[in-house]
């Protein structure tokens, strides 16, 4: 009996048929024998001699039988997979709110997630394109008292002792930004190039991809092209080895194009005082004489080392350490200085890694809330579906059937939404980039590739076997018979709607944290802004004004041409109409261009370390101050008397009187600084105190700071600031060209930008995180809020028989609305009182990013738990009040 | 003879047709032809099972497992709709050529 029923699938299936079959027949043609008058024995004989060679006979049937059993089943297959798919459709058609609903819902999340990973993806995760690029580590210096942070450039000398000898853990190169000016189509334009030691791209392991790079320290007068550069500017010419170009007036052979993709260094990776624009354009040589090799005062090289096979990373910066004290021995000196051995990936994303890190929290925390409502939106679907599985299950439909139908419909949904996510994310990448003008290491790099797609899959992945899982479970507890006797409607269904209520408490409790976060990025957003930057942020403009150097930076012998130039410049500025003052400064505030330098106090014995004391010089024009704003606090700025063979000036910083004369009056003191460029420089007598400027950022406490005249120090580049008479600055930006190009034609003038800009740019990370958690934050408090609208309005649906018997009995609409809000303020209030805790338990994770708060401020998580829990208030109230517009007749015949 | 050309034809349309009165194992559509054409197209009986399941694969017979007089379980073929059809025209080109090569070899 059983084998009436059998199902013939597959191989095996086909084998037993094909025997079976050819047995019915010998057996029923050997019982036609017996029937004659045969023996059992003799009737198989015969029945076999009648049928024929029976092996080679079942042998071919059975062949081609697992062949077409084999086509058979995978076009079946097939069919039922396109059917499942259409029917989907169909379904999700039929009610396009839903649709909409799970689709917006899952677009939203999954491009949120995939766009934020994809940054993270491009700065912390994707490996550098240099060879072994684990084994590389940035070198700088640090002082004992220096802190564990602490990074500060090398000197020629520090960095010769690097290459010594082979001995040396490493093989290093040292390299410095250099702004070069070339002429293309009439215009002085900026070439954002290095000068690198020879080794520079041994180190980095990296090959050109056109003729060679420096082989050695006799290369002198040439350069190497980043691809990029040698695309615009000479339009990719194949032949360009050997071609000259001229920058800055010098003329440089190319002997080398470099692969695309390489631009190290790189100036976001870097600490910005270096001044490393976001991609190098040119290398030349960075020639080391014997007299550098003793420099161990003025500190202006970046390095970069290669670890040797074997060496560890902390091992080389030790033995490193050891052999240069050992030499600062030699030289009976008292500098106290180590090595500090950085990893490339750690040096690139310290100032980021933090912020991004948070930025993936919170991102997943938008993923959660979007699949905890799809997964709420699919429950009650299901549920209001209910009959209509009841309905196809009588009529014949497999449990089985049913659920791989539900399947599929989630497998539709999140691979709609996936696919409309990652397109989303496309967009909002670019968006978010954006909003880091240059700030972002490697934003450069940032782009779509596997880690992203296989991320965007599983998350889709994940998401369709949740919601899937979710629905099948709800249809498992779904007695069918039972649906189909009490119609829906009638039973509440108490403990189905746990699982929903809680889905929306999770939702509520992880808005209200991102809701938190985004309140105390946003507060101390707005305190960081309000810090006073030390100078008139308003009225002002400032361009780079760098004069052309022909035969290299000679300060002695090309300097009264550097001051002469910038003498007649502030002097057109300053008689320019509109312009209330005019100045120019080698560093400027927020920009994080730091030269440091050390100075001795001249009659105070100097800190035993023999180190000076540290501090950022400035080389200044015309009225600086007075361009920039910045306050004199006591004696006075710079002006006509301070002339190439007056009395050496020197203008101080408040932080740099207080740290080394404390309470002492500074001016008339005089100061030995290290930055001189003549041999045997007079001291320098301080002649005022000025407001401190803020130099690395605003949230970032002010450092010591000197300033020195351009007159007594000749310096070819300028930050030119000019402010204005009237309110727009910008209007002076003609007069400011024209005045620089009636002096020399040849010189450029660029990155023009108000002041205003400068403290914008100096924020803008910040701004960044706080803009992406706030929107992300408003974002999963709308779908938390919809999600609980969602749930209350299909409780007060379900419940519509029970909420009619109750009026009809007498229940007036106040009991009912009581009722229903009841559900839904436990489940907001459950929602909120985990959601603030969670907030405390994670307060930790954002107290880097913030400026001055408190990280679990009370008032704060108050504030948002107050906010939340009205929201959700008002979300369940609508539908609470729809709940008594049932009219109870209508309710108790409704099916 | 199995194997040629005519026979292999005829074998075909005698099986087609001794299904169309109902569904029939293997067994029985064996039996009605050796009963209805006296022994003279199936030597042996093996030889109905690779044509049987080719028309099942070109979709002329549909396959059923029920169960026999006997109570055992069997292979059941029924005709087609495609099948049905085929008979139909196979038959008609079976009996004009079967005509005609009557009359062919009747001329002396």
């Amino acid at each position: 009996m059983k084998r009436l029923f059998r199902f013939s699938s597959g191989r095996a299936g086909a084998v037993r048929d094909v025997k079976d079959e050819l047995r019915f027949h010998i057996d029923a043609r050997a019982q036609e024998f017996i029937a004659q008058g045969m023996s059992p024995e003799e009737a198989q004989r015969a029945a076999r001699r009648a049928f024929g060679d029976l092996s080679a006979i079942e042998a071919e049937v059975r062949g081609n039988r697992i062949a077409y059993v084999e086509r058979t089943e995978r076009r079946d297959w097939l069919g039922a997979l396109t059917m499942d798919i259409g029917y989907a459709l169909r379904a999700l058609r039929k009610n396009p709110g839903f649709t909409a609903a799970v689709v917006a819902t899952l677009t939203l999340g999954i491009g949120a997630t995939v766009a934020v990973f994809t940054i993270v993806n491009g700065v912390l995760l994707r490996p550098f394109p240099y060879k072994d690029p684990s084994r590389l580590a940035m070198v700088w210096l640090a002082g004992p008292e220096d802190g564990g942070g602490a990074t500060l450039p090398l000197t020629t000398g520090y960095f010769a002792n690097l290459n010594d000898d082979a001995s040396s853990p490493v093989d290093a190169a040292a390299f410095r930004s250099w702004t070069y000016t070339g002429a293309t189509s009439g215009a002085a334009e900026e070439v954002r190039g290095a000068r690198v030691t020879f080794k520079f791209f041994d180190v980095l392991g990296v090959l050109p991809m056109l003729g060679r790079t420096f082989s050695d320290t006799n290369d002198a007068k040439v350069a190497v092209l980043s691809h990029g550069f040698w695309e615009r500017r000479f339009g990719g010419a194949k032949d360009i080895v050997g071609k000259p170009v001229t920058l800055s007036g010098e003329t440089f052979t190319i002997i080398g194009v470099m692969p695309p993709g390489f631009a190290f260094p790189r100036g976001a990776e870097l600490p910005a005082g270096f001044q490393f624009a976001p991609r190098t354009d040119i290398w030349t040589p960075l020639i080391i004489s014997e007299g550098d090799r003793r420099n161990f005062g003025t500190m202006n090289l970046s390095g970069v080392a290669r670890l040797k096979p074997g060496v560890q990373r902390l091992q080389a910066e030790a033995t490193m350490t050891a052999r240069l004290h050992e030499l600062l021995r030699t030289f009976n000196t008292r500098t106290q200085m180590d090595y500090r051995l950085i990893t490339l990936k750690d040096q690139a994303s310290t100032t980021v890694r933090r912020s991004l890190l948070v930025l993936m929290g919170a991102v997943a925390f938008v993923l959660l809330i979007a699949c905890a409502n799809v997964a709420n939106l699919l429950i009650g679907r299901t549920a209001s579906r209910s009959r209509e599985f009841a309905v196809r299950a009588a009529l014949g439909a497999g449990r089985g059937r049913i659920a791989r139908q539900l399947i599929t419909e989630n497998v539709v949904l999140a691979g709609t939404g996936t696919i409309l996510g990652v397109l989303l994310s496309v967009w909002a990448v670019r968006a978010m980039l954006s909003l880091v003008p240059s700030g972002m290491p490697r934003a450069d790099d940032v782009h779509v590739d596997w880690r992203v797609i296989a991320l965007a899959v599983g998350v889709a992945f994940a998401c369709g076997v949740a919601f899937a899982l979710a629905a099948a479970l709800h249809l498992r507890r779904a007695n069918i018979g039972t649906t189909l006797q009490h119609s829906t409607g009638r039973v509440a269904g108490g403990r189905r709607r746990i699982g929903r209520r809680g889905l929306v408490a999770a939702e509520i409790a992880l808005s209200l944290m991102l809701l938190i976060g985004a309140v105390q990025l946003t507060l101390s957003f707005i305190r960081l802004e309000r810090v006073d930057p030390g100078f008139d942020p308003s009225n002002a403009i400032t361009a780079s004004v760098r004069m052309p150097l022909p035969n290299g930076f000679r300060p002695i012998l090309d300097g009264p041409k550097y001051q002469q130039f910038y003498r007649q410049l502030m002097d057109r500025l300053r008689q320019a109409p509109g312009v209330k003052a005019a100045g120019g400064s080698s560093v400027l505030p927020l920009t994080g261009q730091d030269e440091w330098s050390s100075v001795t106090i001249v009659g105070q014995t100097p800190p035993p370390n023999g180190r000076g004391l540290r501090t950022i010089y400035g080389v200044v024009d015309g009225d600086f101050f007075g361009a920039m704003g910045i306050r004199v606090l006591s004696g006075r700025g710079f002006d006509e008397r301070d002339v190439t063979d007056g009395t050496p000036a020197i203008v101080v910083n408040r932080a740099f009187a207080k740290a080394y004369f404390g309470a002492a009056n500074p001016i008339g003191q005089q100061l030995n600084p290290r930055f001189e460029f003549r041999a045997d420089p007079p001291a320098r007598t301080i002649i005022g105190v000025v407001e401190d400027a803020h130099q690395a950022g605003l949230g970032e406490a002010t450092t010591p700071q000197v300033y020195v005249p351009e007159s007594q120090l000749p310096y070819p580049f300028m930050n030119v600031v000019v402010r204005s008479a009237g309110t727009d600055a910008r209007t002076l930006i003609p007069a400011l060209k024209n005045a620089v190009g009636a002096i020399d034609p040849n010189v450029a003038v660029a990155q023009v930008r108000e002041l205003e800009d400068l403290v914008g740019t100096s924020v803008a990370r910040q701004r960044f995180s706080m803009s992406v958690i706030v929107i992300f934050a408003a974002a999963s408090l709308l779908l938390a809020v919809v999600g609980l609208y969602g749930v209350i309005a299909l409780s007060v649906r379900q419940r519509k028989r029970e909420l009619g018997v109750r009026m009809a009995l007498g229940a007036n609409a106040r009991d009912v609305v009581t009722l229903v809000l009841r559900e839904g303020v436990w489940v907001s209030a459950i929602g909120v009182a985990v959601g603030a805790v969670g907030a405390i338990a994670l307060a930790r994770v954002l107290t880097s990013m913030l400026f001055e708060a408190k990280p679990a401020d009370p008032a704060v998580i108050a504030g948002a738990a107050v906010a939340v829990a009205l929201v959700s208030l008002v979300a369940t109230y609508v539908p609470a009040r729809r709940a008594v517009q049932v009219d109870p007749t209508a309710a108790l015949r409704a099916d | 003879m199995p194997g040629s050309d005519i026979i292999t034809g005829t074998l075909d349309i005698l099986i087609l047709k001794a299904v169309s009165w109902g569904p029939e194992h293997g067994y029985g559509i064996g039996k009605w032809i050796r009963q209805n054409t006296g022994d003279n197209v199936i030597v042996q009986e093996g030889v109905l099972y690779p044509a049987l399941h080719r028309l099942e694969r070109k979709g002329l017979l549909l396959e059923k497992w029920g169960q026999s007089d006997g109570g055992r379980a069997a292979k059941f073929y029924t005709l087609s709709a495609a099948g049905r059809k085929h008979l139909v025209a196979e038959a008609k080109r079976w009996t004009n050529v079967a005509r005609s090569v009557t009359y062919a070899l009747g001329r002396t």
